[in-house]
């Protein structure tokens, strides 16, 4: 089995040479302040780094923009919380398992945050229990941590509940984290929104939603391959493809997953969280980066 | 309606409980071929996907159904229903011996007589008939019998002979001993003894002395008293020209057979009496076979056959109506229509059920 890890890492470098090396650092860095005011060095500048750390005085003197990087004194802790329950080794919108997507997304934060020199936990589990991993650092941990996520998340596994793992960390986890939430398309509840505000209160939260499979075809008369036989993890009853093309079907289809979006989008965003989706683990980093830069210009 | 095979249902229905165990059985393999989904409440929570659900397992009811009738019409089906009715046969006790002279005098005529013999045994139905024949002395061709496929066969053979075909003059062997010619007393004696039951009586006895018709009747009667009594006619061809010394003339004959209830009908196929006394041969022969009951016919009068057989058949007997018999016969339709309405009904619910 080839390490985990190094897959995250290869597709970062695939997306470094495709938009510009250490862009992703960069961004990492800008929104995790975990900064003291230590000057260490100088570094030239790297798209995504927050103008405000531009050292002038050296740029003018140097000709090209230069950063003043600072020493770390406090180590972040990165808190990975995923689910890793039965509903996460269901397919998802690329037709790949949800948990290699989740897995992907948990590499490169993990590793982002690795590189920074911060600290890497995992709160994981299912309606059967949640499990902690204590925060620390190296890569063999964090290889740890995502065969942990990888073997965990089996068909064979107890129904999904996040709620337990957010009511874990609330209960549980003592000061501010930065905590990285992948979860599938879990609907809108009050109770799970007075949870995250909860949570919200203490930590920063960066939540990525791995987009749930399509159970209906967008448009009716698409062929059915477009859409396979499918069986619902929860109960393993089947849902037979053939039924779904009905127009009825597919309209209000549309309407009750457009409704659940929107309802999982608010409940996020009352919570002050930043949310960002992925639908296949090509798009991981990309939708990870576009995460982290949305949340730098929130907060 | 009853099950001639009943015990086949037996594998019908254990066939059937194999295929509902089968069908219930959980497949641990059929999600194998399916992809699992997360969150399936966001369909299966539709009233309109549940719409389709609901009409999809009426559908599969509907299958079910006629899969189910199918079995049990075509098991049935093939158990074979059968109807048992009771019966009682109506059986023409009739015989009807055919009595043929094959004198010289009726060479000539003998082809048509049997042509008319033909005939006459194509119109029956149900009689039993045999065919004698005699000359100086009779021979019994065929006994009396309802194989009228083999009567055709033989009356075909006659003709044959009659006609000169090469590789048919033994059919005539026997009839002539040397003792006189177209003795026809005794072909109509011979003839009434090819009759069963009273035959053996009368062989024996002295024809003199078998005149005694209730002493011969109660041995009728007696000898099988199951057996109804059948009518009896002789259809007598000659032309009644004697050359010779018979043992019984044909008065006697003719009052042997009026003592035996046995008609005599004589078809004459040379009707040519020299004025109408009595002791002309055509006369004669008229006479004999009307004191028996019977009738007189010269060969080529059209009512001969007609004649014949309508005399024939007025002297049907009472007992006529055989054992009553158990008939079976297949039902299979009333199975096999409702087999292909549950195949029809199949067929449409399968295409409504295509994927």
């Amino acid at each position: 089995m080839t390490s985990l890890l190094q897959r995250v890492k290869s597709d970062m470098a695939i997306f470094a040479h495709r938009k510009a090396r250490g862009m992703l650092d960069g961004e990492y860095g800008s929104v995790f302040r975990g900064r003291s005011l230590d000057f260490d060095d100088l570094r030239a500048y790297i798209p995504g780094d927050e103008v405000r750390d531009i050292d002038w005085k050296a740029t003018a003197r140097h000709g090209s923009p230069l950063i003043r990087r600072y020493v770390a004194v406090r180590r972040q802790t990165v808190l990975l919380v995923t689910d890793t329950g039965r509903n996460m080794a269901a397919a998802a919108r690329s037709g790949e398992t949800k948990k290699d997507i989740a897995v992907m997304a948990l590499g490169v934060m993990g590793y982002l945050a690795h590189r920074h020199g911060d600290v890497v936990g995992l709160v994981s589990g299912d309606s059967a229990g949640t499990t902690a991993l204590p925060a620390k650092g190296g890569e063999a941990h964090l290889e740890r941590l995502l065969r942990r996520v990888d073997s965990a998340a089996t068909l064979d596994a107890a129904p999904s509940r996040l709620e337990d793992q957010l009511d874990h960390v609330a209960r549980t986890i003592k000061g501010r984290n930065l905590l990285f939430v992948v979860a599938d398309e879990v609907a809108a509840s009050p109770a799970t929104s007075r949870l995250l505000r909860r949570i919200q209160a203490q930590h920063e939260i960066l939540w990525l939603t791995v987009r749930d499979a399509r159970l209906v075809p967008d448009e009716p008369l698409l062929p059915l391959d477009e859409v396979p036989d499918s069986y619902s993890v929860s109960g393993s009853y089947p849902l037979p493809a053939h039924l779904v093309p009905d127009p009825a079907v597919v309209s209000a289809y549309a309407t009750a997953v457009a409704e659940r979006d929107t309802g999982r989008k608010a409940m996020l965003r009352q919570a002050g969280i930043t949310e960002g989706e992925v639908a296949g683990s090509r798009d991981v980093v990309s939708a990870l980066f576009a995460l982290l830069e949305r949340h730098r210009r929130a907060g | 309606m009853e099950l001639m095979w009943w015990w086949l249902l037996l594998p019908a229905a254990v066939a059937a409980g194999a295929a509902w165990w089968a069908a219930r059985r959980t497949d641990s393999t059929a999600n194998a071929r399916r992809r699992p989904v997360a969150h399936a409440d966001r369909l299966i929570l539709l009233p309109e996907y549940q719409a389709a659900l609901r009409r999809h397992r009426r559908w599969l009811a509907v299958a079910l159904l006629a899969c189910a009738a199918l079995l049990a019409s075509t098991a049935v089906a093939a158990a074979r229903p059968v109807g048992v009715t009771t019966t009682r046969p109506e059986q023409h006790n009739r015989d009807i011996m055919l009595c043929l002279d094959t004198s010289g005098s009726m060479s000539s005529a003998d082809a048509a007589v049997v042509d008319v013999f033909a005939e006459l045994a194509a119109e029956f139905d149900g009689e039993r008939i045999g065919l004698t024949i005699f000359d100086s002395t009779a021979v019994q061709v065929f006994p009396l019998t309802d194989d009228y496929h083999y009567a055709r066969e033989q009356l075909e053979l006659a003709r044959d002979a009659f006609d000169g075909q090469p590789g048919s003059s033994g059919f005539l062997d026997g009839t002539w001993s040397g003792r006189g010619s177209s003795l026809i007393g005794d072909g109509l004696a011979s003839c009434l003894n090819s009759f069963p039951h009273t035959a053996g009586r009368a062989g024996n006895g002295d024809p003199g002395t078998t005149g005694d018709p209730a002493a011969t009747q109660d041995a009728g009667a007696t000898q099988d008293p199951g057996q109804p009594q059948r009518s009896r006619s002789v259809v007598l061809a000659t032309d009644n020209f004697l050359s010779g010394e018979p043992i019984m003339t044909l008065g006697e004959a003719a009052a042997l057979a009026r003592e035996r209830a046995v008609h005599v009908y004589a078809l004459n196929p040379g009707d040519l009496d020299y004025g109408s006394g009595p002791d002309q041969p055509g006369a004669q022969l008229r006479a004999a076979a009307e004191s028996t009951g019977g009738a007189y016919y010269a060969l080529d009068n059209p009512e001969a056959v007609p004649g014949v057989v309508r005399g024939v058949e007025e002297t049907e007997k009472t007992a006529l109506r055989g054992t009553p018999r158990a008939v079976v016969s297949d039902e299979p339709g009333l199975p096999l229509a409702a087999a292909l309405l549950s195949g029809l009904v199949l067929a449409v619910a399968g295409w409504r059920l295509r994927p």
